[in-house]
């Protein structure tokens, strides 16, 4: 899952950084949005404001870590 | 005539621990932003170049910076806070040679109705009459917090730092509106009613991973207004429901012709293109080819530097766009569309030339061209078709890489994708045409 998403992730947001462990702080709201529409749109999640918080988006695991989640709370 | 620093010096003097300015790092008093201000311009006041070319970095440094320039009697240059240092160095060497009238105050720098970047020249009465302008058409009161999201030397958010000051209202600084959360804290925390500006792209990220709390915090918003890129008819309706009771408006202005026009689409007429009729120190007029020709006192003096460019935009007193609208029976504007290459993205307008000629001199590139592509949030986003030259490979991120080593983040494309040709015509021009979405 963790490629596949970095995979997606790259190719829209090409100057983003994904290794990195201070994510969020690279992302400016366009970065943001984005995230949030393709992976809830890929894994037909609900994300929404809430779910953008710097905790969330610190890094890809945590990323991953957030789709995961909201795929259990779904089933 | 009043400048914008006399009303802040009034306020600091009869209202001193009233709050002029926010942000997460804390707040400033008029009080506090005076002396600061005052402390400021004193240190510029040694530097000898008449003009300050700053990044506008998205704190109370900047602000302070400005007013503090203004105060000293310099010609105050923001740019893009990330701008690259090359960048920053033509502006620094095209400003230091150019003639620059006594009366001018700020230099904006923008894509401008021709697509090359110019420095847009500005004077105070220009800021007083686009505060003025604000504060009659939608209203700007002392008891607001005006929250400022987007970059400061846009004009869409520095002009709002005016009337807020002349108004002495408080003004919130944010850096984006990434954190969605922290914003909707910011509306709810603050002690009365807020007002903001955000261009359209943000309304759509905010209507789209916001509209729960949007909703939650209707009350609390007195006024919001979007311009500087075409808004679609389904969010104003969208924002209409979910904002019944606050004022919605859609403004028409550039930093050339400065704020001309603006309509409340949340007052029984919400129709897209709808700029409403010129406010209280402007004037518009359509010419007989459909385009919007301007007048009055929040007109530009002009583009640094560029008599011709000037010339061919500015005489008889107006100015004279590339936006094509027309005057409806009420004397509203309905705006049509801009002609040219020019590519709106988020509200910044970019030239596509500029983009291509700096990826064209990356060794790997055989040519390329710069294409509108439609996007869920922004509308439009710049895709960059690329031709590789032979032998050579090169990878997306690397072209995005150099790409914002030179030049202003907004202007590096989303989107890249490599092709064998790009399109021509049959002289031998980029056929943009045949790249335009359907």
């Amino acid at each position: 899952m963790k490629d596949h998403i970095r995979t997606l992730l790259e190719d829209l947001l090409p100057l983003v950084d994904f290794n990195s462990d201070f994510l969020f702080a690279e992302l400016d709201s366009l970065g943001v949005t984005t995230i949030l529409m393709v992976l809830s749109q890929e894994y037909g999640i609900e994300l929404e404001a809430k779910d953008a918080t710097p905790k969330n988006l610190r890094s890809l695991d945590s990323i991953v870590e957030m789709v995961n989640r909201k795929i259990s709370e779904k089933k | 005539m009043k400048k914008l620093e006399d009303y802040l010096c009034d306020y600091a003097h009869f209202s001193p621990q009233k709050i002029a300015l926010k942000s997460a790092e804390g707040a400033l008093t008029y009080h506090d932003l005076w002396t600061a201000v005052c402390e400021r311009a004193t240190e510029l006041l040694l530097e000898q170049s008449s003009v300050y070319v700053t990044r506008a970095k998205q704190g109370f440094d900047f602000v302070i910076d400005y007013l503090a320039a203004h105060k000293a009697g310099k010609v105050i240059i923001p740019l893009e806070k990330d701008l690259p240092d090359e960048r920053f160095q033509e502006i620094i060497t095209l400003t230091a040679h150019a003639n620059i009238p006594d009366v001018v105050s700020d230099i904006l720098f923008t894509t401008g109705t021709t697509g090359k970047q110019k420095g847009t020249m500005i004077t105070q009465t220009v800021i007083i009459s686009d505060a003025e302008n604000l504060i009659d058409a939608q209203g700007f009161t002392s008891d607001i917090t005006f929250i400022i999201t987007g970059p400061l030397n846009h004009i869409g958010s520095l002009s709002k730092i005016w009337p807020s000051i002349i108004v002495g209202a408080t003004i919130y600084i944010m850096d984006g509106i990434k954190d969605l959360n922290a914003f909707f804290t910011t509306v709810k925390n603050a002690p009365n009613k807020v007002a903001t500006f955000q261009v359209p792209a943000s309304l759509r990220m905010i209507l789209q991973l916001g509209e729960k709390q949007l909703k939650d915090c209707a009350d609390k918003f007195d006024f919001i207004e979007t311009g500087a890129a075409p808004i679609s008819q389904a969010d104003m309706e969208i924002m209409c429901k979910l904002l019944p009771n606050t004022r919605l408006y859609n403004t028409y202005a550039s930093t050339e012709t400065g704020i001309i026009a603006t309509h409340n689409f949340n007052d029984g007429y919400c129709v897209a293109g709808c700029l409403g009729k010129p406010m209280k120190h402007s004037a518009i007029k359509i010419d007989d080819n459909g385009y919007i020709v301007c007048k009055g006192k929040t007109l530009m003096v002009g583009y640094c530097g560029d008599e011709d460019e000037t010339n061919k935009v500015l005489h008889d007193n107006k100015l004279f766009t590339k936006d094509t609208g027309h005057l409806d029976e009420e004397g509203r504007l309905q705006l049509i569309g801009r002609e040219g290459d020019i590519i709106n993205v988020g509200g910044f307008k970019i030239n596509p030339v500029e983009v291509e000629d700096i990826a064209k001199s990356m060794p790997e590139i055989a040519d390329c061209i710069c294409i509108p592509s439609p996007h869920p949030v922004l509308g439009t986003v710049l895709r960059l078709l690329y031709v590789v030259k032979e032998y050579h490979s090169v990878e997306k991120k690397a072209i995005a890489k150099y790409l914002a080593s030179k030049l202003e983040s907004y202007k590096v494309p989303q989107l890249y994708t490599q092709i064998e040709k790009v399109k021509r015509t049959y002289n031998g021009k980029l056929n943009r045409k045949a790249y335009l979405p359907e």
